[in-house]
């Protein structure tokens, strides 16, 4: 191109002039790429475009948009951060974003990379849902959903809330992001739904698992779970994917005792395996279900109060067995006092142990490459003497605590606040902490971004960690 | 359509701009026209270029607000219409391509159609980026492809033809025609931009087949005709071929797939074929050392499931049997030395065969190597004549070689050596033949004796050797005591014969006991002199002598004044002597005079009375052999160019066959008790344990010596039980118990 690469825009009649290096950061996959692709400005004789050379040979294109989001846009494109002026509404600025093909671009500039210990508040969004939230779920896009009841309240990065979704309106135990626009759905069986049908025709309309589209609520696929070839209705209670991403694991439970794993083939959807509860491990009734990558193992955890006793397994799915194994049963029922419950657990990210928090918020580690057993086996670290909790008000509601890995922290909530814990030994280094909402009942770590639920009205805060700084 | 619905509840905004909309219904219809219009020149661009006069950015933005307005499904379905119908018309231009241009035609307008997809997904972009997803349509770019692939690839006029055009171009050129690689080139990579699945179903399928077909017709053809080198140089040039045709024209992935269809066709059918081919077969490849096409056959053999398993037993089964006829070969066998060169020789034409031709494989060698295991203990003599090789080498065949040259001949023979089952047999007569090349004075080079000896301690352990190495320290003593001998006593001894003795320790040396002769008055006084003084400082030792292995260097003056120094054994000596006194002697009055055993006195008068130019004796009758009425004078003709002659001992270098014999039964006699002390040991670790876990445990720790035959392990056993060292178990007959 002529005069250096150089370019001028005249935009919503405001004049703007540019390189063609600046224009090439917003990749060929983009409207400003398309309009300066050699394609589009072959030299002809018969038509007015390529633009004419005006003012010493800079060509020129006219484009019919908002010139102040232009401005900021551009700056994005030269800098690679994004400076947004006061009086710009950022909805505005993010259409423009789209009709430019540019909305990647704002988004990966909107905030840095996840660090626990830089997490500043970003928004605090309030739910209309009535009743208490179950879950929330981080998309790998910045974005989330909420589950309360019978629906699952979808939003996207920009946390614009697109239309809930709903499997039959049943009872959504769990939700998870298969990947950015596809969402599946974890929901209790409704019985009363299922008039006259034979059970052969599997739980139609009655809960079970499905597969949404995140963008537009489509129900894409429903989960099913056969046993003896037969089709029968379950509900679904945790999900999990393999590390390859090659399956989709959740807790089901049947109505003739047909407890267990159930395991489906990502790309097809369709049944791959069935791992059924053996005696003393309560597969169906579990709560969190996490793969570990380097053990090849699905752990599973069924907790209180869902279930009586803690239960804590490691599946091998190629050989078929509880490759391992541990449960607080016999703790319980011991005479030796000790009343620590464990309420919630995570397989931490090397594998080679499982995190686990007790009602006193201490947290404890079990090891993996050991037996596990019963009872014993929890190495406790008890920290809670050092944090400076809350005092909780007679008649406070309080929430579980919930645990969680991210980029070697580990991150637990607590009544109102979320911890994270750094380091080879896991010192607590920072508090995230609202003034109000209400105990946190769930968070979810993903798309660089921490998304914790409030026990009150379903608001829900979204912590960002900020673009690093200029110097 | 979806624009024309009833309203939804929607946000502020987009109603202001419905409102606007609204102004205007025809809008939506009007725009789309624009847009059909720039899409359908766009197909056309060489016709009239952007004639429409609008620039992207009014394409773009009409698109634009037809999706902003909810007419995004009509501009989708106008787009599927536009394509389709435009797709429809040229896939006519394309099939009315006469004969070689329909590729042409074809990848022309597939160029066409690719610029005009991405232009028309340019002004799209918008709707790809909203419609598409939230209305699970298919992408701008990915419709187009879809499209051309179902309207174009499988229009029935079109689907058969590129793939009947394609196959035959890939014929021509295999049957050495130029074809327009380029052209290939697009037309594949249009298939596999059209997706994996076409790429595979509409071409590499087919092709595949028709190439099985012709290379099994080939391959046919090629093994009635050629002999085996020329067939592999022919396969090897096929699967060239076809490696390079895919890297210039068809997708990586038909790589593995392609060869492995010659592999199959050219080797795999006709393998075992190919390896037993008359006279050109591998066997002979191997006789005549044809490296290249040994290689050749190894690389492609490689590519196959079981290839080189059949190379190996072919090979195997060969050496086996050249190696068993070498071996039993009784030509060969009356030379020790050139058999153990030819074992060598083979043995190093087959390693370079490995190294050069089969890249060192490690189950080559290993084949190799169990091959000469097999056939060297074929022949029980193997570790004699192994022995008298090392004898020859160090003995005189080394001279002038370098000491590299000499450590590589001996590592040689460690390598046969290696392959030997009956280790101790081979030390029994390398310690005859080192004990000879000692007291002779033979031996080429000290250190290349010590230099074998230390192969053989790392080979066998310090065990196997210590005899040997006790064999040199003797030598080196004996040499000592001697000079301090005639130190001490020289004044005593005046002009006495000068005695030199070897000092050799019982046990260490293969010496048998053999009663010594009448030693001549002269030599006797020194004889006497050297035992009082040995004796004198060495306490509570004994003295033997072994006349049998001694030497004697005497002066004898002949007939006519001439005088010759004679290396004679000490046995010869004592005949000679006698002739000082005497001119003539019968065979019975020197058998009394010396007392020298008849064996080897008659060899001793043999070599002293029957070879020509050194018979310093004269026979009578004249005979080749000796009799006990032979009478003996003193050869007063006697001449020879020498003034130092040597007479040697007629002795036979290769065992007769009773010494063989009786060599063989002192080896079975060393076994015994190298058996039993290893039953010993066992049964002390073990305390009980059945016949044939000891029979086994007592091969498995003695093979590195011999291989002990079970019979002999049961006598032993017995032997130990009558010992009491062990018992039989009282109720299980079979078991042994230790008796501690």
């Amino acid at each position: 191109m002529a005069c250096g690469g150089r370019v001028r825009f005249n935009v919503g009649g405001q004049v703007f002039e540019t390189t063609t290096t600046t224009l090439a950061n917003a990749g060929r996959d983009s409207m400003l790429g398309a309009l300066l692709d050699s394609s589009w400005n072959l030299p002809s004789s018969s038509s007015p475009p390529p633009p004419p050379p005006q003012g010493g040979g800079v060509p020129e294109y006219f484009i019919d948009r908002n010139p102040s989001c232009f401005a900021v846009l551009l700056d994005l494109l030269r800098t690679g951060s994004l400076h947004v002026p006061p009086h710009l509404p950022e909805k505005l600025l993010y259409r423009e974003a789209l009709y430019y093909g540019l909305l990647d671009h704002v988004r990966a500039a909107r905030w840095g990379a996840f660090d626990g210990d830089r997490l500043r508040l970003a928004a605090s969004v309030p739910g209309r849902a009535p009743g208490d939230g179950t879950a929330i779920r981080a998309a790998p896009d910045g974005g989330c959903c909420v589950a309360h009841g019978g629906a699952v309240h979808v939003y996207n990065w920009m946390l614009d809330e697109r239309r809930p979704v709903s499997l039959d309106h049943s009872q959504v135990n769990d939700a998870a992001y298969l990947d950015a626009s596809t969402l599946l759905v974890a929901a209790r069986e409704r019985r009363h739904h299922h008039r006259g049908g034979a059970d052969g025709d599997g739980g139609d309309g009655g809960g079970g698992m499905a597969a949404f589209s995140a963008v537009s609520g489509e129900l894409l696929h429903r989960f099913r779970v056969a046993h003896a070839k037969q089709a029968k209705p379950f509900t679904a209670g945790a999900l999990a994917f393999d590390g390859g991403g090659a399956s989709v694991f959740a807790s089901c439970k049947g109505r003739l005792n047909e407890h267990g794993v159930g395991v489906w083939d990502r790309a097809t959807g369709e049944q791959a395996d069935f791992f059924y509860e053996p005696p003393g491990c309560a597969l169906g009734d579990a709560d969190k279900l996490q793969w570990l990558d380097g053990a090849s193992a699905l752990m599973v955890a069924s907790l209180f109060p869902r279930s009586d006793n803690c239960f804590i397994g490691l599946l091998d799915f190629r050989a078929k067995a509880v490759a391992w194994s541990w449960s607080d049963a016999t703790a319980a029922a011991s005479a030796l006092g000790d009343d620590k419950r464990v309420l919630h657990a995570v397989a931490m990210e090397d594998g080679r142990s499982v995190c686990v928090i007790n009602q006193y918020d201490d947290l404890g580690f079990l090891d993996l490459r050991k037996g596990g057993g019963t009872g014993g086996g929890v190495r406790w670290c008890s920290r809670s003497k050092l944090m400076s909790r809350k005092v909780l008000l007679p008649g406070e509601e309080s929430c579980y605590p919930r645990l969680a890995t991210h980029g070697g922290q580990l991150f637990s909530s607590m009544n109102d606040s979320v911890s994270v814990f750094s380091g080879p030994e896991f010192v607590l280094t920072s508090t995230l902490r609202r003034s109000h909402g209400g105990a946190i009942c769930d968070f979810s770590i993903g798309g660089d971004r921490l998304f914790a639920l409030h026990n009150e009205e379903n608001v829900f805060d979204v912590w960002e960690t900020p673009p690093p700084p200029i110097i | 359509m979806s624009g024309g619905g009833p309203p939804r509840k929607r946000n502020f905004k987009i109603e202001a701009f419905k409102h606007r909309v609204e102004l205007d219904p025809k809008y939506a219809e009007r725009t789309w026209k624009v847009l059909e219009h720039a899409i359908t020149n766009l197909k056309q661009r060489r016709l009239q270029h952007n004639a429409s006069g609008l620039s992207f950015e009014e394409l773009y933005r009409s698109a634009y607000n037809m999706v902003l307005h909810k007419y995004g499904e009509k501009l989708y379905d106008g787009l599927q219409n536009t394509m389709t119908w435009r797709l429809k018309e040229i896939s006519k231009l394309i099939e009315a391509a006469q004969g070689g241009l329909f590729l042409e035609e074809l990848n022309a307008k597939w160029m066409d159609h690719n610029k005009a997809l991405q232009m028309i997904r340019d002004i799209l972009m918008y709707m790809d980026r909203t419609y598409v997803p939230t209305s699970h349509r298919t992408p701008v770019h990915e419709l187009g492809l879809n499209l051309w692939r179902d309207h174009i690839i499988h229009s029935p006029m079109i689907h058969s033809r590129l793939l009947d055009t394609l196959l035959d171009l890939i014929h021509r050129e295999r049957m050495g025609e130029v074809i327009n690689r380029g052209l290939m080139r697009s037309i594949t990579k249009m298939l596999m931009d059209l997706g994996p699945a076409v790429y595979q179903d509409d071409f590499e399928k087919p092709f595949l087949e028709v190439s099985a077909s012709f290379y099994s017709g080939e391959s046919q053809g090629y093994i009635e005709c050629c002999d085996c080198g020329n067939y592999l140089k022919k396969a090897e040039r096929r699967l060239n071929e076809e490696m390079e045709r895919v890297s210039h024209y068809l997708d990586a992935g038909s790589e593995a797939k392609i060869t492995s269809v010659v592999e199959k066709e050219m080797i795999a059918n006709h393998m075992h074929r190919l390896v037993h081919m008359e006279n050109s077969g591998l066997v002979n490849m191997l006789i005549d050392d044809k490296y290249e096409d040994l290689g050749r056959m190894y690389a492609l053999f490689r590519r196959v499931p079981d290839g080189l398993s059949t190379l190996r037993d072919v090979m195997t089964s060969y050496l086996r049997e050249t190696g068993k006829q070498l071996v039993t070969d009784p030509e060969r066998l009356k030379d020790p030395v050139e058999f153990v060169q030819c074992l060598l020789n083979e043995k190093d034409k087959h390693d370079k065969i490995i190294n050069v031709a089969f890249g060192n494989d490690k189950t080559f060698q290993n084949a190799l190597n169990s091959s000469f295991e097999y056939f060297i203990n074929l022949n029980n003599r193997s570790p004699e004549f192994i022995s008298l090789y090392v004898d020859d080498k160090l003995r005189k065949g080394l001279k002038g070689a370098t000491e590299e040259d000499v450590e590589v001949i001996l590592d040689k023979v460690m390598m046969l050596f290696r392959y030997l089952q009956e280790k101790d047999v081979f030390e029994k007569y390398y310690k005859q033949h080192l004990a000879k090349r000692l007291l002779s004075g033979k031996t080429v080079s000290d250190d290349t004796e010590r230099s074998m000896i230390v192969k053989l301690k790392t080979e066998c352990g310090y065990q196997f050797t210590s005899k040997l190495e006790g064999m040199f320290t003797d030598m080196k003593t004996s040499q000592d005591t001697m000079q301090d001998f005639y130190a001490k006593k020289a004044d005593e001894l005046g002009d006495g014969p000068t005695l030199d003795v070897h000092i050799l320790t019982t046990g260490s040396w293969p010496t048998q006991p053999s009663p010594p002769c009448n030693l001549p008055p002269e030599i006797l006084t020194v004889c006497e002199k050297f035992r009082a003084y040995y004796l004198g400082t060495h306490s509570g030792r004994r003295l033997t002598w072994q006349t049998n292995m001694g030497t004697a260097d005497i002066k004898a003056t002949f007939g006519k004044g001439q005088k010759h120094e004679l290396n004679v054994s000490t046995y010869q000596m004592c005949v000679l002597m006698l002739f000082n006194s005497a001119d003539g002697l019968t065979y019975k009055e020197i058998e009394q005079a010396t007392e020298i055993p008849a064996s080897d006195l008659k060899r001793c008068l043999q070599s002293l009375a029957c070879v020509k130019g050194k018979n310093v004796l004269r026979k009578e009758p004249m005979s080749k052999d000796i009799s006990e009425d032979d009478t003996f004078y003193f050869n007063d003709k006697f001449t020879s160019k020498l003034v130092k002659v040597k007479i040697g001992t007629v002795v036979a270098q290769k065992e007769s066959e009773p010494e063989k014999q009786e060599t063989r039964q002192r080896v079975e006699e060393d076994r015994k008790p190298q058996i039993e002390a290893a039953i010993v040991r066992i049964m002390k670790s073990r305390r009980v344990l059945d016949h044939n876990s000891i029979v086994s445990e007592v091969t498995k720790q003695l093979q590195a010596r011999f291989l002990p035959n079970p019979v002999v392990i049961k006598k032993r056993i017995e032997s130990l039980i009558e010992r009491e060292f062990l018992e039989r178990d009282k109720v299980d007959r079979k078991l042994y118990r230790y008796l501690a």
